[in-house]
């Protein structure tokens, strides 16, 4: 959790040279965080390699994170959070990755060799 | 970073990030509030997961003795997430 603010000066440094907006920037911040701290807890013998990248193709928003090695755990098929319950049901467990399936518009997981990769489009012409 | 500001007992406004690293911190300050409370979010200009829970812990807290949290100011990002998370309809949002 001590990289986060190393992370977030990348992040910043991307959204200066590829001109992501504040929208695309709330959720690139959005997505690492959630992915990230998730990558960190769950695989903590890999903390140190994991690799996060972020580019600008066509009108889309290209988010990568590779976890070097890892256990499987499927983003994808997690199941859902129930947001419809009321205040005493909630827990926050699964809210992290229940938020980077909302804002993003295509997530994809592949797991070989202890290698996690994760990548995640978000469509910049749509709405955040 | 996140700054939050006290304003008596029953107020906070939040300045900056509300992430990861900063929900301890955050999770400290919330859990001295009591009663009905508001927090101004006009400043904030981020809010992760584990700011969900510590606001979503407290809100539990507080209902238990007749309290809740209004949440105020929040800019249209921040609005989202409550949205997508189903916080608007277990807060009350200004």
């Amino acid at each position: 959790m001590d990289s986060l603010p190393v992370i977030v000066g990348f992040l910043e440094d991307a959204k200066r040279t590829q001109e992501f907006d504040d929208g695309a920037f709330f959720v690139l911040n959005m997505v690492v965080e959630e992915l990230y701290t998730n990558m960190v807890k769950y695989n903590g013998n890999g903390a140190d390699d994991i690799l996060i990248g972020v580019e600008k193709e066509g009108g889309n928003m290209v988010i990568r994170l590779v976890d070097f090695d890892s256990e499987p755990f499927d983003y994808t098929s997690q199941s859902e959070v129930d947001v419809s319950a009321s205040l005493h049901e909630r827990t926050p467990g699964g809210l992290g990755i229940h938020l980077v399936k909302r804002f993003m518009d295509e997530v994809s997981y592949q797991y070989k060799d202890r290698k996690t990769s994760i990548r995640l489009v978000k469509y910049l012409n749509a709405n955040a | 970073m996140l700054e939050i500001i006290r304003d008596g007992s029953q107020a906070i406004r939040l300045k900056g990030r509300l992430d990861a690293t900063q929900s301890e911190m955050a999770f400290t300050e919330f859990d001295t509030l009591q009663g009905e409370c508001r927090v101004w979010f006009e400043e904030l200009d981020y809010i992760s997961s584990a700011g969900l829970s510590v606001l979503l812990h407290t809100q539990q807290r507080l209902s238990k003795d007749g309290g809740s949290l209004t949440l105020c100011g929040l800019n249209q990002h921040v609005r989202l997430v409550f949205e997508y998370a189903g916080f608007d309809t277990i807060f009350t949002i200004e």
